[in-house]
């Protein structure tokens, strides 16, 4: 599903590589934890994928599509293949639970119809039902996580990238975010996140991708991680 | 759906920014009316150039006793110099410039300068004999006014050859040079409305990032993220417009076909149909260059 061939980004000439010829696959419907310390290139992944940067060496292929080769005016088409979260959340403030996940069908021209039907199963889904109406304000982090993620996977794309999608809240509600996310996963949905909570990728037993400085020191399936935290204790 | 989407994004941009809005309205406003009052100044030396020039004639005045050219040293005008220099302007070889000739006498002279001056007190002291006879020659192509010229101006009995063309040309040249002014402002106004415009959208787009970059990352094409804010651009340049050419018509149908036309029942002016000719013209003026302002803007401050 999304496959990295010796990808090398470097941001500016004289820094060193965010990611230094990292190669690696990831299959459909596979669940993947990119894990390691801030500045290890885990974000670059994700905007390497989404096309938001552009490779230095190498090349990324999405759903078996060089992206590098993608012209400029079909790059919405790839994005609507992929669905995103953050650890900000990025909700409308101003819009509804509701008319934050309807947005995302709305501004492709999905019809009124289709939306009212979709938005109601896709809220039930992440664990919303009985919501549409709150204002983003009105929800717990934890909620408005979840709209966010009804929002990235309501036009039903084959990945979900998320960017640290936990990274803001406490441990009880990361796990209940985990649950949503595991969800979608077993449902055929390609998921890949990048965290370094380590409770969380230890619990879960996924495959684990570890980045230093930008490049893969191992890849583990059902791998554990020992964040820095832990690695100055011992 | 999309349509609708985009219409409404379009609305919350308007009343996100009204102020900036009203002020590219008002100043697309201005700057189309100044436009518009170069255009209209055109159209109204056109139109008067079309009148007169069918009607302008070139006079060839003889000589009066006061006359101070030398072809005039022997004094008035004899019969004999008048009847030949008839014969000449009448003759075959002039017929391919003359059309018409009239022979204006002196008491007919005076009968138009009364005419003409019939408000002022200067009529009670003029005579007849103070006035030249003279003949009045339409010619077939008025801009050929310098054979006749070249002809007469030193023919016994001729004082001077005078084109009414140039009279009216005098009065073009301020005209034109009006309308230039009028080019000047608009385009310094113009420019103006264009930065204005790239600001406002600038602004804009800045206000509404959250969003577009939640459409971006959702996939909605680049028509469907820059599309709102174009459309607000263009329409607040649109409306601009509209208000330019409502006060361009009413100068048009109440300043010169109400009161100056009374006050110079003699001279045609446009009409205000004409405004509305020159309409589409200033709206699309103003709905292009806004159009190509925010789309450049767009361009360096909105990724898509």
């Amino acid at each position: 599903m999304i496959r990295f061939d010796a990808v090398t980004k470097v941001y500016s000439n004289n820094s060193r590589p965010a990611l230094d010829a990292v190669s690696l696959e990831v299959d459909r419907a596979e669940f993947v934890f990119l894990v390691g310390a801030s500045g290890s290139g885990k974000s670059t992944f994700i905007r390497l994928v989404l096309k938001e940067d552009r490779v230095s060496r190498g090349a990324v292929y999405v759903a078996g599509q060089n992206v590098a080769n993608i012209p400029s005016w079909r790059v919405p088409k790839l994005r609507r293949g992929i669905g995103v979260v953050f650890q900000d959340f990025r909700l409308l403030p101003n819009k509804t639970v509701f008319a934050n996940v309807a947005f995302a069908m709305q501004v492709i021209g999905k019809s009124r119809a289709v939306i009212r039907e979709t938005v109601p199963d896709v809220l039930q889904t992440v664990g919303l039902e009985g919501k549409n109406n709150r204002m983003p304000h009105e929800l717990s982090g934890g909620e408005q996580q979840r709209v966010a993620i009804a929002r990235a996977i309501v036009n039903k794309p084959g990945i979900l990238l998320a960017d640290e999608p936990t990274g803001n809240l406490d441990p009880t509600t990361s796990m209940g975010i985990m649950k949503v996310l595991d969800r979608i996963n077993s449902n055929g949905t390609t998921v890949v996140m990048a965290t370094h909570d380590d409770d969380i990728v230890n619990t879960m037993r996924k495959r684990v991708v570890e980045l230093r400085n930008g490049s893969v020191v191992r890849d583990d399936a059902q791998g554990i991680y020992i964040g820095e935290t832990e690695v100055l204790a011992q | 759906m999309r349509f609708a989407f985009v219409l409404g994004e379009l609305g919350s941009g308007l009343r996100r920014n009204l102020a900036m809005v009203i002020s590219i309205v008002l100043v697309t406003f201005i700057s189309l009316t100044f436009v518009g009052a170069a255009g209209l100044l055109q159209l109204q030396i056109n139109q008067m150039k079309g009148y007169w020039y069918d009607r302008v004639q070139v006079a060839v005045f003889l000589c009066v006793d006061n006359s101070t050219s030398p072809s005039c040293a022997t004094g008035p005008v004899t019969d004999d110099q008048r009847d030949e220099i008839q014969t000449i302007l009448e003759s075959e070889s002039f017929s391919e410039y003359v059309s018409t000739v009239e022979y204006e006498s002196q008491d007919e002279a005076l009968g138009h300068f009364q005419d003409q001056f019939a408000n002022s007190p200067i009529v009670d002291s003029v005579t007849a004999d103070q006035l030249p006879e003279s003949f009045r020659v339409n010619l077939v192509d008025p801009e050929k006014y310098e054979v006749i010229n070249e002809a007469f101006s030193s023919t016994p009995g001729v004082d001077v050859v005078s084109d009414q063309r140039e009279l009216l040309e005098r009065l073009f040249t301020y005209m034109n040079v009006a309308s230039a002014i009028a080019l000047t402002i608009a385009g310094v106004m113009l420019l103006c409305a264009v930065l204005l415009v790239a600001t406002t959208i600038r602004l804009s787009a800045f206000s509404r990032r959250r969003e577009t970059g939640i459409m971006r990352l959702v996939g909605a094409s680049k028509a469907v993220i820059q599309l709102p804010f174009v459309l607000e651009g263009v329409i607040a340049a649109v409306v601009g417009g509209l208000l330019a050419t409502g006060t361009l018509w009413a100068v048009a149908h109440f300043a010169l076909n109400g009161v100056l036309a009374e006050m110079y029942p003699e001279t045609a002016f446009i009409s205000s149909t004409e405004v509305l000719l020159l309409a589409p013209l200033l709206i699309g003026l103003g709905g292009v260059l806004a159009g190509v302002s925010s789309l450049l803007t767009l361009r360096r401050y909105l990724r898509v």
